[in-house]
C-alpha cells in the first residue's frame, strides 16, 4: 500500500464519521483525498457506506437525518462540513446520485435547463447544453421526449449531464453502471474518462463493478463495514489477490478446483 | 325545450366554473411544484379577501391600491408559511404535509375570525350588477369579470412554467433529492408556489367576496376548487381550466333538470358526484401528468 499524491488533492476527507438518526453509525472515521483532475474509485460490497460517503461529501446527507458526527471535509483547502448542500454545489462539487433519478416529467432539454446556477446567462447555458449533447449524441436525439421514458443507459447520460450543467470541479458518481448492459457502461465510463482529460475534472467514482471501475480510475480505496480497509493505485489494487478474489471475480488462471474456500477470509474485518 | 334558457344555463356555469378555476389555478400552483394537495387555499382565499377590505374599507386606500398591496402582503405570507411550517416537513410523507395544510386551513379560519367577526361584508368592486343582455342571453358583469381574471392568470403562469424558474418549480415537483443534488433551492422554490398561489387566492377572494360576500363561508370554495383542480388533472393549469367550464357547465346545467325532481340542492351533488367519479375511473384526471411505469 502505497500513497503518492501528485498534485494537491481538491477533496480531502479527513476520519469522517456519519450518523442517521442520531443513532446509527454509517461510516467510521473515512479517510479519502481526491487529488486536483484525477478519477479515484470507491469501491467496496452492498451496506460498505460508499454511498453514505459521497452524501456527507455532497451534503445530500441532511436530507435523510444524517449527520457528520466527527471529522471534517474540506473542498479546495475550505472547511465544507458546515456548508448547506446547494452551496457545496455552486462551490463545484455535483454529487450523480444513485439510480439516476432524472426529472422524469421534464424533457432531457429541461432536465438540463432545471440543473442551471442561478445567474447562468442564457449564452452560456446553451453553449453548456451543446456541450453535453456533444457527449452524449443520444440526448441530442431525444432531447425534447420526455425524461420518464427514456432507456436506462440515456437516462444515466441525462444524470451526468445535469450535473455536468452546474459546472463542477468535483464530480462523484453513485453507481452509474447499476442495471446497464456492459456495452453501455464501457460507452458511459469512455465519456466519464474523456470529460475527466478534456476538461480536468476530477471524478469520484463509486461502484460496485469494481473491474469496470479500476479501467479507467488512477487509485481506488476499498470501503467495508464503514471504514477504508485498502488504498492503493488501479493496478495494484488489481494486482491483489485479495481484491481480485472478492471484487473482481476471481484471478487470472484461479484453478477453482483448488480454491480453499475455508481458508480464505476478509482477514482485514476480523 | 327552451334552447335560449339552455344557452343561457351554459354559459353563466362556464362563467362560474371559470370562476372555480381562478381558485383552482393555486391549488395547481403548488400541487405542480411540491406534489402536495393544498388543503389551505380556502382559508387563504379568505385572508387574501379580508385584507383587501382591511386596506380598501378600514385603511380608506382606493381599491385600485389595496388590492395589488394586498397581493404583496399575501406573497409574503406564502413565502412565511414556507419557512416557519413547511421547511421542517421537506422530505417527510405527503399525508404529513397535508394534516399541515388542513391544521393551516383551520388556522386561518379561526383567525380572521377572531379579527373581523363572522358577518359578511361586501367588497364594493364597482362593477354593475344589472347583467349584460346578448340577444336575449342574460350574463352577469362580475361573473365575466372573474372569468377574465382566470384566463389572464391561465396564459401568465403557462408562460411562467416554461421560464427556468418554472421550469425549476416543475423538478422540484419531481424530485427533491434530485433537486437538491443539482443545486436547486428546494426551500425556496416551495416557497415561491406558495408566495404565487396565495397571491392566486387575493384574486379569486375579491371576485368570489364580491359575488357572495366576504366571510368564513368563502374557505369552502375549497371543496369545488378541489374537484375542479382533480378532474383536470392536479398538476395542469389547462387542466384546472378546462375541467372548471365542464363543472360549471354540467352544474348549473344538471342542476335545472334535477332540482324540481329532487326538491332543490342537487349541486352539491352534481360537484361531489363528479368528485368521486374522477378519482375512481380516472385518478390523473383529464390533463394530469401519469406515474410513468417503463415497461
Amino acid at each position: 500500500m502505497q500513497e503518492k499524491v501528485e498534485a494537491a488533492p481538491i477533496l480531502s476527507m479527513n476520519s469522517v464519521e456519519v450518523l442517521y438518526d442520531n443513532v446509527m453509525l454509517a461510516i467510521k472515521g473515512v479517510s479519502i483525498q481526491v487529488p486536483t483532475g484525477e478519477m479515484i474509485a470507491l469501491l467496496g460490497s452492498n451496506g460498505a457506506g460508499k454511498s453514505t460517503t459521497l452524501k456527507a461529501i455532497s451534503g445530500l446527507l441532511k436530507a435523510e437525518r444524517g449527520r457528520i458526527s466527527r471529522g471534517e471535509i474540506a473542498f479546495q483547502g475550505t472547511d465544507i462540513t458546515e456548508v448547506l448542500a446547494q452551496n457545496r454545489v455552486a462551490m463545484g462539487i455535483c454529487h450523480v446520485i444513485e439510480g439516476r433519478r432524472v426529472f422524469e416529467h421534464l424533457t432531457p432539454d429541461e432536465n438540463l435547463i432545471a440543473a442551471a446556477p442561478r445567474g447562468m446567462s442564457r449564452s452560456v447555458l446553451n453553449a453548456e447544453k451543446e456541450k453535453i449533447y456533444d457527449y452524449f449524441p443520444r440526448l441530442a436525439e431525444r432531447r425534447n421526449s420526455q425524461a420518464g421514458y427514456l432507456s436506462g443507459g440515456e437516462q444515466q447520460m441525462l444524470a451526468i449531464g445535469r450535473a455536468l450543467v452546474t459546472q463542477p470541479s468535483l464530480l462523484m458518481l453513485d453507481e452509474p453502471s447499476l442495471g446497464l448492459a456492459p456495452f453501455l457502461v464501457a460507452e458511459i465510463f469512455g465519456i466519464l474518462q474523456k470529460i475527466n482529460r478534456k476538461e480536468g475534472m476530477s471524478v469520484l467514482l463509486v461502484e460496485q463493478n469494481a473491474l469496470a471501475a479500476l479501467e479507467i480510475v488512477s487509485q481506488g480505496y476499498l470501503i467495508e463495514n464503514g471504514r477504508v480497509v485498502m488504498h492503493g493505485t488501479a493496478a495494484a489494487l488489481k494486482s491483489n489477490s485479495d481484491i481480485q478474489e472478492f471484487y473482481l471475480g476471481g484471478g487470472e488462471g484461479t484453478n477453482f478446483h483448488n480454491v480453499k474456500h475455508y481458508s480464505r477470509r476478509k482477514r482485514w474485518l476480523s | 325545450m327552451d334552447w335560449i334558457f339552455l344557452t343561457e344555463l351554459a354559459i353563466n356555469g362556464a362563467l362560474t366554473g371559470l370562476l372555480y378555476s381562478l381558485f383552482a389555478i393555486g391549488l395547481v400552483l403548488i400541487y405542480k411544484a411540491s406534489s402536495v394537495p393544498n388543503l389551505a387555499q380556502g382559508g387563504l382565499t379568505m385572508v387574501g379577501a379580508y385584507v383587501v377590505l382591511a386596506l380598501a374599507h378600514d385603511a380608506g386606500l382606493p381599491l385600485w391600491l389595496a388590492i395589488p398591496l394586498a397581493a404583496v402582503i399575501m406573497f409574503g405570507l406564502g413565502f412565511g408559511i414556507e419557512r416557519v411550517a413547511l421547511r421542517r416537513l421537506a422530505g417527510r410523507p405527503v399525508i404529513m404535509i397535508l394534516m399541515l395544510t388542513l391544521g393551516l386551513d383551520i388556522f386561518l379560519r379561526g383567525t380572521t375570525l377572531a379579527i373581523w367577526g363572522g358577518t359578511s361584508r361586501s367588497v364594493e368592486l364597482g362593477v354593475s350588477y344589472d347583467p349584460l343582455i346578448l340577444s336575449d342571453i342574460f350574463i352577469s358583469r362580475i361573473h365575466l369579470v372573474g372569468a377574465g381574471v382566470a384566463l389572464a392568470l391561465f396564459v401568465a403562469f403557462m408562460v411562467f412554467f416554461r421560464t427556468r424558474t418554472g421550469i425549476k418549480l416543475r423538478a422540484i415537483a419531481d424530485d427533491y433529492m434530485a433537486s437538491w443534488s443539482v443545486g436547486i433551492s428546494v426551500e425556496h422554490g416551495v416557497g415561491l408556489s406558495w408566495a404565487l398561489a396565495s397571491v392566486v387566492a387575493v384574486a379569486a377572494g375579491v371576485i368570489w367576496g364580491e359575488i357572495q360576500g366576504v366571510d368564513q363561508a368563502l374557505s369552502l370554495l375549497l371543496l369545488k376548487g378541489l374537484t375542479v383542480a382533480v378532474l383536470g388533472g392536479l398538476d395542469s393549469i389547462l387542466g384546472a381550466i378546462v375541467a372548471g367550464i365542464i363543472l360549471g357547465v354540467i352544474e348549473n346545467v344538471g342542476a335545472d333538470f334535477l332540482d324540481p325532481l329532487v326538491g332543490g340542492g342537487s349541486r352539491e351533488l352534481i360537484v361531489a358526484s363528479v368528485l368521486i367519479l374522477t378519482v375512481m375511473i380516472r385518478p390523473h384526471g383529464l390533463f394530469g401528468r401519469h406515474d410513468i411505469e417503463r415497461v
